[in-house]
């Protein structure tokens, strides 16, 4: 049985149109869901959430309308793709109301306290989140949708914005969360994350489902053009320094509070990257890449590109 | 789902609203505000001897904050919710829609009304006219839950300007409807508050017609607020 399935599902917004004809099947396991920003990703993830309505087709989670069925809610964990949250409370606060409204009436503060571990909170989890950074508002965005333990988890952006140690660490996490036998849809619109979580992708542009399958061949696409990163932190130089000398470094731009790096190669990149940062202790304020190499490839798959 | 897990689902949201409340500001600004009729009596008290208009001078005064109380809790909380699209956290949830209206009013509506009976105790010491009459207390106590219940629908009608919407409508809107000289003011549910009070001698006095027209309006709302928030998108 799917665990997930659109059917010619649509979604407008007024005369804009969000999601279009969308027919997916989704059996289980880790999937990446890959599109500009603007491409419905998030649309698509709040419909499968229960957030909004199709304006035409249908949405179904275990055979069920998630917006309509308040049952089947229980049994899906969503982390929203934007910070704002109770920020007046606590990680442990925030993280045991969650798991009291998904049903865990009895132990809720222990799922909230598990959860928080399993994301790498316990240091932080009395701390308000008011004063939390970019990584670990992700990281109890993730506890709130892992709290009552779902069969699914939809996980909106879960990597933006994350520097690239917490990168990895959360990676790392979703991975294991995968292992465990929850099916997971990560949205994102850099290749390079999702293809660090899993191979199975779906490609959205426009509102379409461009193609689904493997992320090999979209990366042989991608890898014709080079790969932007883009990193704000207290000491640019220093980054750009340890990187200047790199053969997959095509070209370094300084920018207001940062550097923008050009590469051929953005695993090897990464890397680096990130061992330059934790070598010269580099405070890092944001970290992402600009959608313009994914852009060429949507373009290509599209056609746009030839024309 | 069972009627327990409705209850705990409703308590889970006031105890969240009740926290977030407490840790904020607005609670201290409409204490502030909900002390301006008792800094108005005390004026009066040391200008004139207290005499029956005194006292309907400063009720007018505690109409007033209990038009802006609802906007400030009521309003700018759901209001809020929705616009910071915190709501996503909530109706990703198994929880009904009305849940969180009602959790939202069952830790708002008793503060609002301790507030607004409190200060118009407090009033009555400062301005040193006779203690409150049971009725007029009662007055407070149904306008407040009924002009909640329209801020409460508002907020989810126009989340962006709820509390400023709000506070248009209860001083633009209902206060003058409800002094007007024709039948229309029954749509006024401050008229109906100075009906059920007795402080001001009001021609078609009673307090079943006063509570009966709290009662249709503010479930006319409620409706208006449950049928929206049952179709709000996140």
């Amino acid at each position: 049985m799917s665990v997930v399935v659109a059917d010619k599902c649509s979604k407008w917004y007024g005369d804009v149109l969000g999601v279009s004809d969308v027919s997916w099947r989704l059996r289980g396991g880790i999937v990446g869901l890959l599109g500009p920003n603007g491409a419905g990703k998030s649309s698509l993830m709040k419909m499968m959430a229960g957030l909004i309505r199709p304006s035409r087709g249908s949405v179904a989670v275990f055979g069920k309308c998630p917006f309509s069925d308040v049952e089947v809610r229980r049994r899906i964990g969503y982390a929203p793709e934007h910070e704002k949250t109770w920020d007046e409370l606590t990680a442990l606060e925030l993280v045991t109301v969650m798991a009291k409204l998904a049903g865990v009436s009895k132990g809720s503060a222990v799922a909230a306290e598990r959860a928080l571990d399993q994301v790498g909170m316990t240091f932080a989890m009395h701390r308000r989140v008011k004063g939390f950074s970019k990584g670990m508002r992700q990281r109890t965005k993730l506890a709130t949708a892992i709290a009552h333990d779902p069969e699914v988890l939809l996980l909106d952006e879960p990597l933006t914005g994350v520097d690239p140690v917490a990168r990895v660490d959360i990676v790392d996490r979703i991975r294991k969360l995968g292992e465990a036998g929850k099916t997971i849809v990560v949205s994102s619109h850099v290749l390079y994350e999702i293809e660090a979580l899993t191979s199975e992708i779906v490609v959205i542009h426009r509102g379409q489902m461009l193609a689904e399958g493997n992320v090999y061949e979209i990366r042989r696409l991608i890898d014709r053009y080079p790969h932007r990163i883009r990193i704000e932190c207290d000491r640019p130089r220093t980054i750009a320094a340890a990187l200047a000398e790199q053969d997959h470094v095509a070209r370094i731009v300084f920018e207001r509070n940062g550097v923008l790096i050009e590469t051929r190669d953005p695993d090897r990149c990464y890397d680096q990257l990130a061992a330059a940062v934790l070598e010269h202790g580099v405070a890092v304020s944001s970290l992402g890449s600009p959608d313009n190499n994914l852009g060429a490839v949507f373009e290509y798959l599209t056609g746009d590109g030839r024309r | 789902m069972s009627a327990a897990s409705s209850l705990s689902i409703t308590w889970t949201i006031a105890s969240l609203t009740l926290t977030r409340l407490v840790r904020g500001r607005a609670l201290w600004v409409s204490a502030m505000i909900a002390a301006l009729p008792i800094a108005f009596a005390y004026v009066l008290s040391t200008r004139d001897r207290p005499d029956d208009s005194t006292i309907v001078d400063v009720f007018a005064f505690e109409q007033l904050v209990l038009a802006v109380l609802p906007a400030l809790f009521v309003a700018s909380s759901i209001g809020e919710e929705i616009e910071d699209r915190t709501t996503t956290y909530l109706w990703s949830r198994p929880i009904p829609r009305w849940a969180v209206l009602a959790g939202k009013l069952l830790a708002l509506l008793p503060i609002i009304c301790v507030l607004s009976v409190a200060s118009w105790f407090a009033a009555s010491i400062a301005g040193a006219f006779a203690p409150p009459s049971a009725a007029s207390c009662l007055a407070l106590v149904l306008g407040g839950v009924g002009l909640s219940l329209v801020a409460a629908a508002i907020a989810t009608l126009v989340p962006k300007y709820a509390m400023a919407l709000t506070i248009c409508y209860m001083l633009f809107f209902d206060l003058p409807l409800g002094v007007m000289p024709a039948s229309i003011k029954q749509l006024s549910i401050t008229h109906h508050v100075r009906m059920i009070a007795d402080v001001v001698s009001i021609a078609e006095d009673s307090v079943a017609t006063g509570v009966t027209g709290i009662a249709t309006i503010s479930l006319v709302w409620f409706v208006v607020g449950l049928w929206r928030i049952r179709r709000l998108e996140a």
